[in-house]
């Protein structure tokens, strides 16, 4: 190899190593948020805190409560007071049925009974969630030991995921998150603090070519990268039970594309960015979009074509759609193509903006 | 030597010019709310619509069209037929389709003979949002498909009837515009202040304003100032946003608001304030800034993963987050109207967090003075 690299080389791990509190940033702190997100967060509506006034003389209703609680999805609520408005506001509550007037048992014997259910809406997913929760439990409740069941039913089977556990859907896409923003920023700083500190001169006026000195930049960070790679998937994997159904090569090349996209996304950051600060600001100004349109907190797919060519510029698009494909469908090599072109497409634009720019600076 | 407000005012001036000058922190501060908001405003869609769908009649007969007709009378679904003699595990595997409809030979006849008769329906487990709303869907449409069927269906002896409190149209905007402002104006003061106090560490300019006669709180108070005033200014946009464009109710109390809005500024400003001093270096404070502050801020805090819903260890651990409690201060004043007696939790554990943050934040500084 290429001496003057291998002293790049060196000399860029051992400055991005040297701080032990760096190091721990690097490798275990990633780690840690991606078993702290990966537990925590779910979609799934649960623990739905859930009230209800019922009369002593009517025991459909509190079958009826009795089975919301049983379900999993509700948990009984804590009241303070009789108006079930205030209930709801309050927090204390989060849905509450109200029965007929005369109970369910008297209005189920009358043949028209009408459950009213006052549903916190603040989050109007969640609502909805509760709506179709509430719904099946009560039409459970009055069908049992009543008639037949209806005479033609959808019966719906989940692939993929069969009890649909948010982690399987989750970690696989907060992996992207961890390994792209830690590289994006290690590679726009390194740059910048050349610049900044005022060795950038220096370095440029060494007998060191103008490739050498981007590669030299460059090429560590896209090491310590593809270093995470490998930690942040045997957590998916062995904690979280994450499967991995497709060929692990579509995974490592598309891993080893998305960080070389973000090493050039860095690069690009610090050839416009005049100081650290300004490097990482540049950096979170391109993150942070990022990571609100990956498909991860939101669904992206239906986003409007006037706006969804800014979309189509996320490289954290491309790869959380590649890496579920991967690890949770089996790795499609159309849909592997379809999403690894893009990525390459925008690593290429993106270092190639950044090396105009970089020559610009050294004439 | 008393604290003067005059020497903390003109370092927030000299902090200022620097901002202004920076087009970066411009843009961060102006241009990434203005660019969430339009996208939460105008692309992000939570309702799950034109869900494509591939249906595979392996049957052949009137009744089993009827069902496919069921489904392309749906609002909900894109209905496609799949290829003759395909495989419809494909469909999911290849993307082409969310959900594939497989209807069996036979089933004509099972539903002309008065029996019992299913559809079957594979939904693609791996796309959340997909999964978690096709069986409501399903549910909701399979009265309509028996009665294209010809087949009983009797009513249902009870009848449940939802009232949706604080957001009848169930506009998911509403939910989501609002804690956008908790969101921006967090990330802006952990971010920023983290990283310009960090730097005069870094860069050893800290030392030389502390040998001048300007006092550490006034150094301090003036650093922050215009970062407060930016997480203010981005506040007040979103919320302007969130009322004028979006017509966002807001029912609760502005002084409530007001209040909550600058504990949670405090909490915010404390913790950049804490992270720089411990790490007197850019490149680090930045990575513990991002740790701390960008993904746990947007995930951990309810801002769309409910905080009810997660185990109980992890709720306790976003309870220490501020933004947590202002995402509810913020949900409850704009869309629930409730009173302080309704939003005293979240204030009480806003005001514990800011004034453990401050403690810290001033500790810190200090014991780094004494030599």
């Amino acid at each position: 190899m290429n001496p003057t690299l291998l002293g790049f080389l060196r000399k860029e791990l051992a400055q991005a190593m040297r701080d032990p509190r760096m190091r721990v940033a690097i490798f275990i702190i990633p780690l840690v948020q991606l078993t702290i997100f990966g537990l925590a967060l779910s979609t799934e509506v649960r623990r739905v805190s859930l009230a209800a006034a019922v009369r002593p003389d009517d025991p459909a209703g509190r079958r009826l409560l009795e089975r919301a609680y049983a379900s999993g999805w509700f948990i009984p609520a804590r009241t303070a007071g009789n108006d079930p408005f205030l209930w709801v506001r309050s927090g204390s509550a989060e849905a509450v049925l109200v029965m007929p007037p005369r109970g369910l048992t008297a209005a189920l014997l009358k043949g028209d009974a009408r459950v009213q259910a006052l549903i916190d809406a603040a989050n109007a997913t969640r609502a909805r969630g509760i709506d179709t929760y509430l719904r099946a439990v009560l039409a459970e409740t009055v069908r049992v030991g009543r008639g037949p069941p209806p005479a033609f039913r959808f019966s719906a089977r989940l692939l993929y995921n069969p009890e649909m556990q948010t982690s399987l859907f989750l970690v696989p896409g907060v992996m992207c998150l961890i390994l792209g923003i830690s590289t994006l920023i290690l590679t726009s700083m390194a740059m910048a603090r050349e610049r900044e500190l005022g060795t950038f001169e220096t370095l440029i006026s060494a007998p060191v070519a103008p490739w050498e000195i981007v590669l030299g930049k460059t090429f560590p960070y896209f090491l310590i990268g593809m270093a995470e790679v490998p930690l942040v998937l045997s957590v998916a994997y062995f904690f979280f039970g994450v499967p991995l159904r497709g060929p692990l090569w579509q995974l490592a090349l598309g891993s080893a594309v998305f960080v070389a996209c973000q090493v050039a996304v860095g690069f690009l950051v610090s050839s416009v960015a005049r100081s650290q600060q300004q490097a990482m600001m540049g950096g979170f100004i391109v993150l942070f979009p990022g990571i609100q349109l990956s498909g991860i907190i939101f669904p992206v797919e239906n986003m409007p074509a006037a706006i969804a060519w800014v979309g189509y510029l996320n490289p954290f698009f491309y790869f959380v759609h590649l890496n579920r494909q991967v690890m949770l469908r089996g790795g499609d090599l159309g849909v592997f193509l379809k999403n690894l072109l893009p990525l390459t497409a925008l690593g290429f634009a993106a270092a190639a903006v950044a090396l105009w720019r970089f020559r610009r600076t050294l004439d | 030597m008393i604290f003067s407000p005059r020497r903390a005012a003109s370092i927030a001036r000299k902090e200022a010019r620097h901002i202004w000058r920076d087009p970066f922190t411009m843009t961060l501060a102006l241009g990434l709310p203005t660019l969430m908001v339009m996208f939460f405003g105008y692309a992000i869609d939570f309702d799950v619509r034109d869900v494509s769908v591939e249906v595979f009649d392996h049957d052949g007969t009137r009744p089993s069209r009827e069902v496919a007709a069921g489904f392309a009378a749906s609002p909900y679904f894109q209905v496609r037929a799949g290829p003759v003699g395909g495989d419809p595990i494909l469909a999911l595997h290849r993307e082409r389709a969310k959900a594939v409809v497989v209807i069996e030979p036979g089933f004509g006849r099972s539903v002309r003979g008065g029996e019992a008769a299913s559809v079957q329906v594979l939904v693609d487990g791996a796309d959340n949002a997909v999964a978690g709303v096709l069986s409501g869907y399903l549910e909701a449409m399979r009265p309509a498909v028996a009665r294209r069927l010809g087949l009983p269906d009797p009513q249902a002896p009870a009848r449940l009837e939802s009232r949706f409190l604080f957001n009848p149209g169930l506009d998911s905007r509403w939910f989501v515009v609002p804690g956008l402002a908790v969101i921006v104006m967090g990330i802006i003061a952990v971010l920023l202040t983290a990283l310009t106090v960090a730097k005069e560490w870094e860069v050893g300019s800290m030392e030389l304003l502390l040998s001048t006669p300007v006092q550490p709180l006034e150094i301090v108070l003036g650093k922050l100032m215009p970062y407060m005033a930016m997480g203010v200014g981005a506040l007040l946009f979103v919320y302007a946003a969130a009322r004028l464009v979006f017509g966002v109710p807001f029912m609760g109390s502005h002084a409530l608001f007001a209040v909550c809005a600058l504990l949670y500024l405090a909490a915010m400003l404390s913790q950049g304030l804490v992270i720089s001093v411990v790490t007197r270096q850019q490149q680090l404070a930045m990575q513990l800034a991002l740790m701390t502050g960008l993904l746990p801020v947007q995930l951990l805090s309810g801002f769309v993963f409910p905080v009810q819903s997660m185990p109980a260890p992890f709720r306790l651990l976003a309870g220490i987050l501020p933004a947590r409690w202002f995402m509810d201060a913020t949900r409850a004043l704009f869309l629930k109207g409730s009173g302080s007696g309704e939003v005293a939790r979240p204030m009480a554990a806003l005001i514990l967090l800011a004034a453990a943050f401050v403690t810290v934040a001033m500790r810190r500084f200090k014991k780094d003075l004494e030599p």
